[in-house]
Formats: structure tokens, sequence, C-alpha cells
């Protein structure tokens, strides 16, 4: 792990100085600000577009805080985790394509520090990100609806982040493998659709990380959770992942 | 800077050879250079310069031979190998968002050194690249300050050897005088192993040569040896009349040691094989067509000749 310290170093300074920066933290904050106003305004809106059309007649319940979580927790489905693919799709095969790879490569940088640092960077920006998202979306849920509570939404937020985490170690071991970053995307795109098909299937859903989607759901209404195989099965793929990009990388000529 | 190599050669290749499919990029090439030189690693675009260079610097694996760097395998001690060498490639990548400042800091921390030591190098590197001043980021850098920035780049950890690839060969004239400027302000400091295609800029700043084609080492020695060797083989007759040297090219044609001969007006250029026996027999024949002989010259031969005899004679 030579060289470890001093590349994630510019891993971070890199964040904070180019769009890295704003792309993701960005918009979790805005997803966390709009979700409880979306679901505050919804049943009005449905209201105004049905009252144009005659005959039809739709009733919702008043919305309430687990709306606005429900809202946030589907836009972080949606949005961040597809934000996540194509930013993380150029991770390493933009550093091959720009030539500051090979720069680094020839000095006393391991290839594995190379990737673990890639790595432990997009960890510590969407750690960030998440937290500064769901704090916004509790604070404004926290001013637009009564009986808020927060338990049920960290441990789905917290189920969210570690299915998000190994969507990042999957984007990096795609863009070690893949030498165009249309690719890497093109299959992160194809495990997301993998993934969310097998989290409808029973037996996938209970014994591997497909399983974390439907425990979201069950987490923010309040159910029980069985948790074991999905969350063991979750961590092991990280860690398998994260030494099959260093595996791939290292064996790769630049 | 250090020459130190513990008496090994600064680079020795054994037999390398590289293919990529049915490709032969480098064919069992073989090749010594020592330490202290500025060594030119010649060859036209495709001879497998650039792969040579990406596998003494750790970045391909060879598909058969070795290739030790200081006395290292560089397939099993690339670290060891990365610590004491500086590498520029054909197209330096910076990352955009830094200024020259932070790219050698930057470098220099990846090699571990202290905060003091990678600030005054940055200074006097920077000083010696012409971007002292410097301010803005790399990403809006010409072509030309981001190659010298990529040469102090490669000097931050005071390497034993330094490997170029084609540092000059995107250059205009001015930017690829001031990178040969720093390259021969490097003699006897360090190592240099420079591949180009550009051979005045070879001639100007190596001390020795090493000229690939397709893969193989054709020539490898000192420029002095090696212009030296085609000299011999280039001689200049000038005889009295136009009629003089077309009648003694046609006495001359035909003769073994005769490989090539080109009448201009009055003069006889040629290219022979065998020096002693062309001085002997020329003479003879222009006494025996009654032409008057002007002038006897061997003529003094470029690397450009050599290139071009061993890499076109060749195929």
């Amino acid at each position: 792990m030579t060289g470890f310290a001093p590349f994630l170093r510019k891993e971070l300074t890199e964040i904070r100085r180019t769009w890295r920066l704003w792309v993701i933290p960005g918009m979790l904050l805005f997803l966390g600000v709009s979700s409880p106003i979306i679901a505050a305004i919804t049943p009005a809106l449905v209201k105004s577009v049905t009252a144009a059309q005659r005959g039809v007649v739709v009733q919702l319940p008043p919305p309430t805080a687990l709306d606005a979580f429900g809202q946030f927790i589907k836009n972080l489905d949606q949005f961040i985790l597809i934000a996540i693919i194509i930013a993380g799709a150029g991770v390493i095969s933009g550093e091959r394509s720009s030539g500051t790879a090979t720069l680094v490569l020839t000095k006393p940088l391991s290839r594995g520090a190379f990737v673990v640092a890639k790595l432990l960077s997009q960890f510590l920006l969407l750690v960030a990100a998440t937290a500064l998202g769901t704090a916004a979306c509790v604070g404004v849920t926290s001013v637009i609806f009564t009986g808020v509570t927060i338990a049920p939404v960290m441990t789905t937020v917290a189920l969210w982040l570690l299915y998000a985490s190994l969507l990042v170690v999957v984007m990096t071991l795609f863009s070690a493998a893949f030498r165009s970053r249309g690719a890497a995307a093109g299959a992160g795109l194809g495990f997301y659709l993998f993934a969310l098909l097998l989290s409808n299937w029973g037996p996938a859903a209970r014994y591997s990380f497909a399983g974390l989607v439907p425990a979201m759901r069950d987490a923010l209404m309040g159910h029980a959770l069985s948790l074991g195989w999905p969350l063991a099965s979750a961590i092991a793929a990280i860690v398998l992942g994260t030494a099959g990009a260093v595996w791939v990388f290292d064996r790769q000529e630049l | 800077m250090t020459e130190t190599t513990g008496g090994a050669p600064a680079i020795e290749l054994r037999g390398l050879s590289k293919s990529f499919g049915p490709t032969i990029a480098l064919d069992h090439v073989d090749l010594v250079v020592q330490p202290g030189v500025v060594f030119g690693f010649l060859g036209r675009n495709g001879a497998g310069k650039t792969t040579a260079l990406r596998i003494l610097a750790g970045l391909a694996r060879p598909t058969a031979g070795t290739a030790q760097v200081l006395g290292h395998d560089v397939t099993r001690a690339s670290e060891a190998v990365r610590q004491r060498i500086g590498f520029l490639p054909d197209v330096p990548g910076f990352y955009p968002w830094m200024t020259a400042r932070e790219s050698l800091e930057f470098a220099g921390r990846l090699f571990g050194l202290d905060s003091a030591t990678v600030r005054t190098r940055a200074d006097a590197l920077l000083e010696m690249a012409g971007l002292a001043s410097a301010t803005a980021r790399v990403g809006g850098f010409s072509r030309g300050m981001t190659q010298r920035l990529g040469l102090a780049q490669a000097l931050i950890n005071g390497p034993s050897l330094l490997m170029l690839d084609e540092p000059t060969s995107a250059l205009d004239p001015i930017g690829r005088r001031e990178v040969l400027e720093m390259v021969a302000s490097l003699r006897g400091r360090t190592t240099v192993f420079f591949s180009s295609h550009i051979l005045a800029d070879v001639e100007r700043v190596c001390d020795a040569v090493a000229i690939l084609e397709r893969g193989r080492v054709v020539a490898s020695a000192g420029i002095a040896e090696l212009t030296s060797r085609a000299t011999a083989k280039q001689l200049v007759v000038e005889l009295e009349s136009d009629a003089d040297a077309a009648e003694v090219a046609r006495a001359l044609a035909g003769r073994a040691w005769l490989k090539t001969i080109d009448t201009r007006e009055r003069s006889l250029h040629m290219t022979v094989s065998d020096l002693e026996t062309a001085q002997r027999e020329i003479p003879s024949a222009i006494a025996a067509t009654g032409a008057a002989l002007r002038r006897f010259e061997i003529d003094e031969a470029s690397l450009e000749d050599v290139f071009v005899e061993l890499v076109d004679g060749g195929r």
C-alpha cells in the first residue's frame, strides 16, 4: 500500500476542487429538501389535476412524515444510484485515458493503494453527502409535518448507504476492468437492473445483498427485519469486489 | 542526484520480447546502458521504443526475456525500481486542477519525501523548467510548458535513471530547444535514457545510442564510434570534367566493393564496403581512363546516414 496517504489526500483535494464536490452532495441536498415538500403538496397537485376531468375523483389521505421519508428513499434509490454509476464509471478508466495513471504509477504508488484510495475517498464523499441530505430531509420534514420519528429513517438510510457502497465498489471494479468509461457505465447499469430484478425474487432477497432493497421498505415501515444474510453478503461482496478491483487493475498494462 | 547502481548497468535487457497477439513489438532485444551517460534510443515510429520504455517503467510485462534497471529485475522488484527512476511518457498526463507547484509537491510526496525537501526541490525544478512564475492550473498549460513540467516531475526524486519517451516529438523549435537544454544539463549527474525518432536531437545531446528497427536492436555504440563506422564507407571523388566523371563511373561499375555510386556533374559520391581496396583501385581506374583527379575525400557521415543505412538498408 505504498503511497496510499498522499494519493488519498490528492483524491480528497480533487473532490473539494472539482465538479465531484457538487454532483452527488448537491443532488442529495436537493432531494433532502425537496422530498418532504413534494410529499406535502402531492395531494393538492393530484386534486388540481383531477378537478379538470369530469367524473374522476381521487382521494388521497393527508400526507405524513412517513410519506416524506418514503419519497426521499425512493429518490435515493433512483437518482443517486444512477449518479454513482455514471460518476464511478470514469474513476479508474478516466485516469488511464488521461495519462495521469501512467504518471503516478511509475512512482512508488502501488496499484492496490491507488484502487483503495479511490474507493475510500468515494465512501467518505458518499457518507458525508448522505448525512447532509438526510439531515436536510429530517429538518424540512420536522418543519412541515408533525409526529416525526427519526429511528426508522436512520435505519433505512444506513441500509441504503451499504447498498450504495456496494455499487461504488462494483463501479470501481468495472472501471478498472474496462478501458472505456462508456463500457463501464453500461456494465454498471446492467448490474443495477440485475440487482433490482434479484430483489423481487424471494430466495435471492432472503440470501443475498439484493435483500437490502426490500429491507429498506420494511425498515421505513417499522416492520421486523431479518438482515443476517443480506448484510453479510453485502459486506462480503464489498470486500471481494475491492480485492477483485485491485487484482484486475494489478494485471493490466498501462 | 545520484549515479549509484552498485556496479550494475543502469539498464540491461537480455532477450527481451513483447508480443501483442500476432504482432511482435520487441524481438529478443539485448541492450546495456552504462551509468552516467545520456543514451539515445533511436527508431522509427512503431519500432518498439515506447513498448521497451513501458516495460522498463513497470507499466507492461515482457512476453520473454529479462529487463533489469539499476540491478533490479523490473518484474520482480518494481517498487525498488520505481523509487529510483524518473519517467516522462510521450504525453504526460497531469491533474488539470493542480498548479505546477502542486503537481511537483504531489509527485514528491508519492516518493515519501519530507515537506521541506519537497518544497526545496520543487522550487529548484520550477526554476529549471522556467515555470517558477506559472501560477495557472496545469490544464491551461501549452504543450511545451506541460513537457517541461513533465521533465521536472521526473526529477523530483533525484533519480539514478531518467527515462524520457519522445520528449521533443510534439514541440515547436523553441520548446524543443528548451527541453534538450534541460536534458543536456543533466549530463554527468544522472543516467538519461532518451527515446526519439528525431536524429538531430539525439546527436545533439546523447553520448551513445541504440537503433531499434522492427523490435530488434540493429546497432548500439557511442555516437562517435557509430558515425566513424559509416564515415569509412562514404567517398567523394571530384574530377576535372563531367565527361571524366561519367567515364570513371562506368569503369568502376561492377566492382565488388562498390555499393552505390551517384554521379553529380563532375563528382562521384560512392558508398563502399571495403575502403582500403577502394582507396587503391579508384586512383588506378581514374588513371586508366585518362581522367584528371581534382579531389579525393572520405566524407563525414552523420548519425542520420548511419540510421538510414541500418534501417533503410535492412528493408
